[in-house]
């Protein structure tokens, strides 16, 4: 999907990935069914490429987006992570894929500790994979405050100090602090106010230009996603129903179901029709 | 708004407070029958606040301070609280957020029905449920004689969302007040509750107060908007003309700020600086002010009135109307 040179090794490889959840009931916890969140999903995602996930809930996106990450364990498929396969990566491999690879949610009021400074808070992944000291991670929480458009006098504030948009701010800081390769963003800007939104959309973006990162963009909005991304892939019912450049896919979608969700999308320019 | 009809609802300088704050700074609506009038703003705008002081359900730590609010004509402000809980669910429909939530878990979706008929009166159980069918099938509930004895847990999101219209509609309301009604939902299924809220709206005549942060469910839904920011209305008028022609520049600058289906990809977005100020740190003079590209002294001095600008029916609060178009390109 993402134009990788022949050869290449994608930064992520999924291939026929299936999260399959059992359903328990009766007293003895019996399996009676299973619930297929994930159905056999493949795609890749390039070095500095953006691709969209997208589907309404329940299509499986957000536990894709868990499988890559290594929060969820496939029940069939694979995970690639710069060629190793996260089911056989030893524990070293496994440190280093955390690092290279970190996720934003949608609240960023409860991705933070409330009574942990801001500072304290950016550099704890620092603190947790033994980088640096101290004092080179108090320049580092800097270096990264100003990167996200924060002041670095934020650090020594506690998170109730910030707005909702300032507070993803932070959170993308202390995503950004391991130097990581790819972000997964879970619905990352889709709590916020319109006019903060559009702020983090452009900070996504050019944090994308300056430092290369990879996006996987889970969203259930596709007026964010093709804004943002260069890929998509259509999700439902824990299936990929259709994929490709945003261009191509919105202006002829091929799927039924992609087309319906475009034209479900409320949209400004309709207004001149009212009235 | 034609001036010959009487509107359905009319509200005249409303104050909501909290502590010492007007969180809601001298609101005026009025709503035609058969018209949207959407109400929208960012969070913390005083939008819900508005529209729960309208119908009588502050939470405590607010306090109606001040307004007139007319219901076809009637002073319903000061009436007791037992007369607003008959005009709760009677002449005033409600439809919040989260359709799970709002209902009753305990209580069949019939049983639920059937309490809000039973407000306007005693109704034999077999009548209730009669009705409670006949607006399921209404409101597009498919097997209604066999959801009506479900409980809310047994349906799904846009399902309840229906029940609550159902029950919101059954008593044939003048005002249907709807508080983000699909912000939840997928947007198929948004699609599906605007276009029979749509529906219902044309069959009753029921005028329908619609507050939502989505300009593009404005677009489809609204013959009028009023934008608010920070506790007043900066900007009213018909959609068509809002949207084509923003006279406040916070209008003018959130119509470009939003991600469509059209246009370029993968670009800055024209962002509004900063972020909606706090309640404490409301400035004086205009609130938009600090973020606004079009600011002077006088609009940091001295806060500018609703006055007319532009098409019939617009208004705009702001020193430099003149000025916007500048900035809505």
């Amino acid at each position: 999907m993402s134009p990788s040179p022949a050869g290449e090794t994608p930064l992520v490889l999924v291939e026929d990935l299936e999260v399959h959840f059992p359903v328990r009931k009766g007293l003895f916890g019996r399996t009676t069914d299973v619930v297929r969140a994930v159905d056999g999903v493949s795609f890749t995602l390039g070095r500095g490429r953006t691709l969209a996930l997208v589907g309404e809930s329940g299509s499986g996106k957000s536990t894709t987006g868990y499988a890559v990450m290594g929060m969820e364990r496939p029940t069939g498929g694979r995970v690639a992570i710069d060629g190793i396969d996260r089911a056989t990566m030893t524990d070293a491999q496994a440190r280093e894929a955390t690092r290279r690879m970190q996720i934003v949610f949608q609240d960023p009021a409860s991705a933070l500790n409330p009574r942990m400074r801001v500072g304290d808070c950016i550099a704890e992944p620092l603190r947790i994979h033994g980088i640096g000291t101290r004092a080179s991670r108090a320049d580092r929480v800097a270096e990264l405050l100003e990167l996200v458009g924060l002041s670095p006098g934020a650090a020594t504030r506690l998170p109730r100090d910030f707005s909702g948009g300032q507070r993803q701010r932070v959170v993308i800081a202390r995503a950004l602090a391991l130097e990581p390769e790819v972000i997964v963003c879970d619905e990352a800007v889709s709590a916020l106010d319109v006019s903060i939104q559009s702020q983090i959309l452009n900070l996504l973006l050019a944090l994308q230009e300056r430092l290369g990162l990879a996006y996987l963009f889970i969203s259930h909005d596709l007026s964010v996603v093709r804004h943002i991304a260069d890929d998509i892939a259509v999700m439902q019912h824990g299936r990929i129903v259709e994929a490709g450049p945003v261009d191509t896919v919105f202006a002829a979608p091929s799927s039924p179901y992609t087309r319906a969700l475009i034209d479900a999308v409320p949209r400004l320019e309709r207004a001149t029709r009212v009235g | 708004m034609s001036e010959a009809i009487e509107p359905v609802l009319e509200v005249a300088d409303l104050r909501v407070r909290i502590g010492e704050t007007d969180v809601v700074d001298g609101i005026d609506l009025a709503i035609a029958p058969g018209e949207t009038l959407a109400l929208v703003g960012e969070s913390g705008c005083g939008k819900s606040l508005t529209a729960l002081a309208l119908i009588g359900l502050l939470p405590e730590a607010a306090r109606r301070v001040g307004g007139e609010i007319r219901l076809s004509g009637e002073r319903i402000d000061t009436m007791s609280e037992r007369a607003m809980n008959r005009i709760r669910g009677g002449r005033i429909g409600m439809i919040f957020q989260e359709p799970v939530a709002s209902l009753d878990p305990l209580m069949t979706v019939g049983g639920q029905i059937a309490e809000a008929l039973a407000l306007a009166g005693p109704v034999s159980p077999r009548e209730a449920r009669e009705r409670a069918v006949a607006m399921l099938d209404h409101v597009g509930i498919t097997k209604p004689e066999l959801r009506v004895d479900q409980y809310p847990f047994e349906l799904s999101g846009g399902m309840c969302q229906r029940v609550m219209i159902a029950m919101a509609m059954i008593r044939r309301p003048s005002l249907l007040v709807a508080d983000e009604p699909t912000t939840a939902l997928d947007v198929t299924i948004q699609a599906q509750i605007l276009r029979l809220m749509a529906d219902l709206r044309a069959e009753t005549g029921a005028a329908v107060l619609l507050i939502t942060h989505d300009m593009g469910v404005v677009a489809e839904t609204a013959e009028r908007i009023a934008v608010m920011y920070a506790g007043r209305v900066v900007e009213t008028g018909r959609v068509a003309d809002v949207f084509a022609a923003p006279r406040h520049p916070y209008t003018a600058l959130l119509m470009r700020t939003i991600p469509r289906l059209v246009g370029a990809r993968k670009v800055a977005l024209p962002a509004i600086a900063g972020s909606v100020p706090d309640v404490a740190g409301w400035p004086r003079g205009c609130r938009f002010a600090p973020r606004c590209p079009l600011a002077t002294d006088r609009c940091r001095a001295e806060a500018p009135p609703l006055d007319p600008v532009g098409a019939p029916g617009q208004r705009a609060a702001c020193w430099h109307t003149d000025r916007v178009p500048e900035i809505a390109a």
